[in-house]
């Protein structure tokens, strides 16, 4: 096996001026946009119909499918609308827009589900809408089902977090610890995992300190303190640096017995078992430069952009760029009327100047972006590929360079003197690879089908 | 919808470090070499430094203008180049073929080639030999006129004539003696090396490497320890190693790549200087290797994590 010794990451600002602040629950909004695509599979069904009264934990969209889940309502009132909406241009889908009524009635189908067996705790998990909450949108329970292939003797629990701004898995920790000895509890009794690693960057201390309070009895649970450099957050740099793992290229982290939770995905796991409310309401860091009073906000799932700023004082100087999630790896919002979504754990409103885009000039070959890469990648490859014209030609480059590998992580781009647009160029790259790939997929079955 | 909001690809911060400011780092590191180089050779020096930067800014400018290309100049990599090309050049050129040389070096070898970060290898080096096979029938005797000597023959020819005059190694290191403007003086190169580490420009590794390598070498060949060290403080071989063979562009993009980059440049160049008894061995190897570059590449790709080996 390939062994680097230590894995190349990058020392990034902070900006964690939210670490200690406790989540604060704002006022419910006047009105939600729920859009049907929250999760990485196939859009939700919506089972209601407009002027249907709603209450909170209400079943309104129902799962399409295995990497699909469920949307329930996140406040009470009227389903004014289901309308189309583009969650970011281009990609279309439906939303649910429910009026409140202010009174955050709850449904009476919230009722703490029935569990014997891991059928029926699989089942729960599925139904909780709980997908990635720290910004991969998986369902949840797609992940833990990955039980009925193997055994999974070991689960890293993902509390690095470890992009600038965000500090809502830290609040978790510190706010939630009950939850989140629930959610391992659960772990234990139905998945019946063994160990339990749980990675936490060392710039949060009470954090950890809190994690090793509450496990201080428990030896399966082990609070591993991570250096705090970005991306140990991610799959394959907490695996290696929390647990000494490598997956190989291709191959599935089940397969090898392990999975990782984010931990506030852990968290609301065990809220849902415990109560029965679904996920309606998230923590979430509102921070940047142009945010007047940056807070972490306990708030409905489907709330707007713009309700968030307000409860933050609002914004001191005029919006650039909006940001859903982190600087490094989050997603620009087009308009500030945009709704937070499940996985959404921070909305970063940069003023102008931090906005301005930086003008790309030419590749120097310095070599930063190689050596600043946690994989071990060669961004300048794939930007030397896309210019190849002949198609088999570029792809084969591209295979051979392993550009599926990619994880977007954003330090190439981050370190490139010359400001070129590495993980945008990646991305292309990515995507036309995969196309390829499945071109060349299916000539092969058709081959063999003509046989 | 609103469109006021910027829409970009993640990741939405940068490092606040630039091209040009990894350049102006370069420039601030050459400044105590070519200080040196003026208060050893005089004015001279001055105006082969003058002749060498504002040739090479103009002749990238003027280039840019007439392919009508998008202005590049701002990001003072021609200052580097010409600053790097008077550095190894003797104060007994002409101000002419300063001109010459440097505008061959930024057009013919750079912007010929697409401009910076296209050009395979480096310019100032180019130029440098460029001018030695140009104008050595312009001083019309065997020794190149560019490394031709003021007042006497360049230490490196007298250490191989077992000559008395060959300076002492203080001499070589503070470059009190024969040479190009900036080559001499180690003491102001190191500064300049520190400069760059400090501001993380380059990696030890490159110059220690070549360096090493050269005087390894020597001190095996010739088993004496005064004349390993006198090879390496005489001769360019610091100037080379500092700031030519650790060039972005031209040397391999990994750091493995890099380390067996400057060996070879190493081994080339003790080869050139001690069997071939040529002068010029840190030029003509960082050239050669610079040609390698390529190759080298293939043979020294980072394997990724997790990943099988490329290729
Ligand atoms: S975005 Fe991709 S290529 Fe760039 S550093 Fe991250 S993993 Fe490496
Ligand atoms: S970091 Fe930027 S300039 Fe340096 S090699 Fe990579 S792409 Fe080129």
């Amino acid at each position: 096996m390939n062994f680097k010794k230590s894995i190349s990451s990058l020392k990034l600002p902070h900006y964690k001026s939210t670490a200690a602040k406790a989540s604060v629950r704002v006022a419910p909004p006047s009105e939600v946009l729920l859009p049907m695509n929250m999760h990485s599979g196939q859009a939700a069904e919506p089972v209601v119909a407009v002027g249907d009264y709603v209450r909170v934990g209400q079943l309104i969209a129902r799962e399409e499918g295995r990497n699909s889940s469920p949307v329930y309502a996140t406040i009470s009132g009227t389903v004014a609308a289901i309308e189309p909406y583009e969650s970011e241009p281009g990609r279309k889908t439906q939303a649910i827009l429910i009026k409140g009524d202010g009174k955050m009635e709850v449904d009476p189908s919230v009722q703490p589900p029935e569990i014997h067996d891991l059928d029926s705790f699989l089942a729960a998990v599925r139904q909780s809408g709980i997908v990635g909450l720290g910004g991969a949108a998986f369902p949840l329970w797609a992940k833990l089902d990955a039980i009925r292939k193997g055994p999974i003797k070991t689960v890293l629990i993902n509390g690095a977090e470890c992009e600038p701004f965000i500090t809502s898995d830290h609040r978790t920790m510190v706010e939630h610890s009950d939850l989140v000895v629930k959610g391992v509890a659960l772990l234990k009794e139905y998945l019946h995992s063994e160990e339990f690693i749980l990675g936490i960057e060392n710039n949060k201390p009470d954090a950890i300190a809190e994690m090793q309070r509450v496990f201080a009895d428990d030896p399966a649970v082990v609070v591993k303190p991570l250096k705090s450099v970005y991306p140990q957050g991610a799959k394959q740099v907490l695996l290696y640096n929390a647990a000494g793992l490598v997956v190989g290229e291709g191959q599935r982290l089940a397969s090898l017995g392990y999975i990782i939770i984010n931990v506030t995905s852990l968290a609301k796991m065990a809220e849902y078992i415990e109560t029965g409310m679904p996920l309606v309401s998230r923590c979430l860091t509102v921070d940047g430069s142009a945010i007047k009073e940056p807070k972490n906000l306990e708030v409905p799932i489907g709330t707007r952009i713009s309700y968030l700023v307000e409860a933050c004082g609002g914004l001191k100087e005029e919006a650039g760029k909006v940001i859903f999630g982190g600087p490094m790896m989050g997603k620009t919002a087009y308009s500030m009327e945009q709704p937070i979504v499940k996985a959404t754990n921070a909305i970063v409103v940069m003023n102008r100047k931090d906005a301005a885009a930086l003008e790309p000039s030419a590749c120097i070959h310095c070599g930063r972006c190689v050596a600043n890469c946690p994989l071990g990648l060669n961004p300048t490859a794939y930007a030397k590929a896309l210019e190849i014209d002949d198609k088999m030609e570029r792809y084969a480059l591209l295979d051979k360079e392993k550009v599926s590998m990619c994880m977007e992580c954003g330090c190439c781009s981050y370190v490139c003197p010359a400001h070129r647009p590495l993980v945008e160029n990646n991305r292309e790259a990515k995507r036309f690879a995969k196309k390829v790939k499945t071109e060349l997929q299916e000539q092969e079955k058709e081959k063999e089908g003509g046989k | 919808m609103e469109t006021n909001l910027i829409l970009s690809s993640s990741p939405h911060i940068h490092t606040r470090d630039s091209s040009r400011r990894i350049m102006l780092d370069v420039i601030i590191a050459l400044l105590p070499a070519a200080i040196a180089g003026i208060i050893i050779f005089g004015a001279k020096a001055l105006g082969v430094i003058a002749a060498c930067v504002i040739t090479a800014v103009v002749s990238e400018a003027l280039f840019n203008l007439i392919v009508h290309k998008q202005q590049t100049v701002g990001d003072f990599s021609a200052v580097v180049t010409g600053l790097l090309l008077a550095l190894n050049l003797s104060t007994n050129v002409a101000i002419w073929q300063c001109v010459v040389g440097s505008a061959f070096a930024i057009v013919v070898v750079k912007c010929l080639f697409g401009g910076l970060g296209k050009n395979f290898a480096n310019p100032a080096i180019t130029g440098r030999v460029f001018m030695l096979l140009a104008f050595s029938t312009v001083a019309g005797g065997a020794k190149p006129a560019v490394v031709e000597l003021v007042s006497s023959a360049t230490p490196l020819e007298l250490l191989a004539q077992g000559s008395e005059n060959a300076p002492g190694l203080m001499e070589l290191f503070l470059g009190l003696h024969g040479g190009a403007i900036g080559e001499t003086c180690c003491l102001a190169l190191l500064l300049g090396f520190a400069w760059l580490l400090f501001r993380r420009v380059i990696k030890w590794h490159v110059p220690v490497i070549f360096i090493g390598t050269v005087f390894v070498l020597y001190l095996v060949f010739t088993g004496s320890f005064q004349m390993a060290l006198a090879e390496i403080l005489a001769g360019g071989l610091f100037i080379g190693a500092i700031f030519m063979a650790t060039d972005y562009v031209t040397s391999p993009i990994t750091l493995k790549g890099k380390m067996v980059f400057a060996l070879g440049c190493g081994l080339v160049t003790f080869i050139i200087r001690y069997f071939c008894a040529y002068p010029e061995g840190v030029s003509f190897s960082i050239l050669a290797m610079n040609i390698l570059t390529p190759y080298i590449e293939k043979f020294t790709a980072n394997t990724p994590l997790g990943g099988s080996k490329n290729g």
